[in-house]
């Protein structure tokens, strides 16, 4: 099993207030590793950190290394990481602009040019994220115009059309109705086989539905990381236990 | 006393206050309206002044203002946005900033009749510009700069910090986020704040007085380097230095400041509408 990402003691502070603590896990290559937690378990300030979106925040400090394809990626330049390691937000955060535009900003700003390159780049990720057939006739509207579910599967579109390595999703679901979260999780297991993805979620449900390792956070320290069916079954550590079987959180 | 009767007179108070605020203005309008309304004739606009400015029109001195805010403006927008996106997009707060912070707000309060010295000695003289509508765009330029950058950083800070995450998180650079996402969604509070800037300047004096006005001129400018007759120095000279001048063409003058003004805010108001209603987070 290929190791996409290393993560190695790495502890992170935002003034001088604790948010992780000397985490060590691996993310494997084509999987998706789920990570559950309460809130202010850190798991938002660990996905931040694999794209380095944590250094806009100039009172972030860390300790540790992350390892892209054993490359340190803060010896990187965050840029070129983050074409390889693409993020959907929690909010679906449409960008205000047509549905093709939004798909088409990461191309363009990274030099692609010629209407026929962009559109079949635009084509592909609509596909990929089982968008296409909803909008081929809508390219041009507003994307403030579609729902939330839309709008989610659309910042995921964006996101692919950039063409990454790995994919981030920060609580991708948190504003979505039942069925469109379906469709989310969906498209992320149908994205498995060419991506390595890392989902943050709320949703302990979520998690065991479609990752493939799960990982427990709690207070900025990972406490067990396995898979879905020891996780949630047999923990091993009995704060896991308490939070899976919601004795609290 | 009941508490509601003393709200009652607290509200009192406070309305009779509010209405103090907008009775000068209504007074300035309809004073000027009657005793100068009558002079606003095509014929006043558009021709020039004759016999020692005691009839004809003021069109060298509306013309003389325009072509003044409309280049300063031009001078002052471009350094005040970069500057702002500077101080707003990249700035660390560290010494550097806090005495460029400093400046700006220094800057604002320095009186205008400082920077039209200001601009005499450094233009006019020190840079040879002589008294000319450069100098005197200049000089504006510079005392407008302050409200400028803080409108428009005021704009910039407005656009909502996830629209650059987005962008950010797609691997796209510092400047083509802020040139592809930021810049385009505070372009209409840079220009609203613009437009207001061109109104409040119109009717600066003193800046001019030493940089850019003439008492009379003959003939409308023909470049950037020509001395202008202007509004507010030309309402002045008739007001303080023309015996036997015609009071309804004083106060014909001091209304077409006031429209001009008034027709730039105007616009600015329009334009915030119409963005508003576009605006789409």
């Amino acid at each position: 099993m290929v190791e996409k990402i290393k993560v190695e003691r790495f502890t992170c502070w935002y003034y001088d207030v604790l948010a992780l603590q000397a985490i060590t896990l691996a993310v494997h290559e084509h999987e998706i590793l789920g990570i559950i937690g309460p809130a202010n378990s850190g798991k938002t300030s660990f996905i931040r950190s694999l794209n380095r979106l944590n250094d806009l925040n100039l009172t972030f400090r860390k300790q540790g290394t992350v390892l892209l394809d054993g490359k340190d990626i803060y010896a990187m330049n965050p840029e070129a990481l983050r074409r390889r390691v693409g993020m959907v937000f929690a909010m679906p955060l449409s960008l205000p602009m047509s549905v093709y535009d939004n798909v088409a900003y990461g191309p363009r700003r990274h030099g692609r040019r010629g209407k026929k390159r962009l559109d079949e780049t635009v084509e592909k990720a609509l596909v990929a994220a089982s968008l296409w057939d909803e909008m081929k006739d809508r390219l041009s509207d507003s994307a403030l115009k579609l729902s939330g579910g839309q709008q989610q599967r659309l910042c995921l579109a964006r996101t692919l059309a950039v063409e990454p390595e790995v994919i981030l999703f920060d609580e991708p679901c948190s504003g979505l109705d039942p069925i469109s979260t379906a469709k989310v999780e969906e498209t992320m297991l149908e994205l498995k086989q060419k991506y390595t993805m890392v989902l943050v979620t709320n949703n302990i449900k979520q998690a065991s539905r479609v990752s493939d390792r799960t990982a427990f956070f709690l207070s900025g320290e990972l406490v067990e990381i396995d898979v879905p069916s020891r996780l949630f079954v047999t923990p091993r550590d009995k704060r896991t236990e308490d939070y899976v079987t919601g004795r609290f959180g | 006393m009941k508490s509601r009767t003393a709200q009652r007179i607290a509200f009192a108070v406070l309305l009779a206050v509010s209405c103090v605020v907008f009775l000068p203005v209504v007074s300035i309008f309809v004073i000027l309206v009657k005793e100068g309304g009558g002079a606003l004739t095509p014929e006043f606009l558009f021709t020039m002044p004759s016999e020692g400015m005691r009839s004809g029109g003021i069109l060298p001195a509306i013309i003389g203002t325009l072509l003044i805010v409309v280049c300063a403006i031009a001078v002052t927008l471009p350094v005040g946005v970069l500057a702002a996106i500077y101080l707003n997009e990249y700035a660390k707060d560290n010494l550097l900033t806090r005495v460029i912070r400093l400046a700006i707000v220094n800057l604002a309060g320095v009186p205008s009749v400082v920077f039209g010295l200001f601009g005499l000695a450094l233009f006019v003289m020190m840079l040879n510009l002589g008294v000319s509508v450069i100098a005197g765009a200049l000089t504006l330029s510079i005392m407008e700069l302050p409200s400028i950058i803080t409108t428009s950083r005021n704009a910039l800070s407005s656009v909502p910090a996830s629209f650059r995450e987005v962008s950010l998180s797609l691997g796209v650079s510092r400047w083509r986020t802020i040139r592809h996402v930021v810049l385009p969604n505070a372009v209409p509070g840079i220009l609203t704040g613009a437009i207001l800037s061109l109104a409040r300047i119109a009717g600066e004096t003193a800046p001019i007085l030493f940089t850019a006005a003439a008492f009379y001129v003959t003939r409308l400018p023909h470049s950037l380097s020509d001395q202008v007759m202007a509004l507010p120095y030309h309402l002045y000279i008739i007001s303080t230095q023309i015996p036997n001048m015609p009071s309804k063409l004083t106060y014909g003058t001091a209304l077409t400041l006031v429209l001009l003004v008034f027709l730039m805010s105007l616009a600015a108001i329009i334009l915030r509408i119409i963005f508003r209603r576009r605006k789409k987070w």
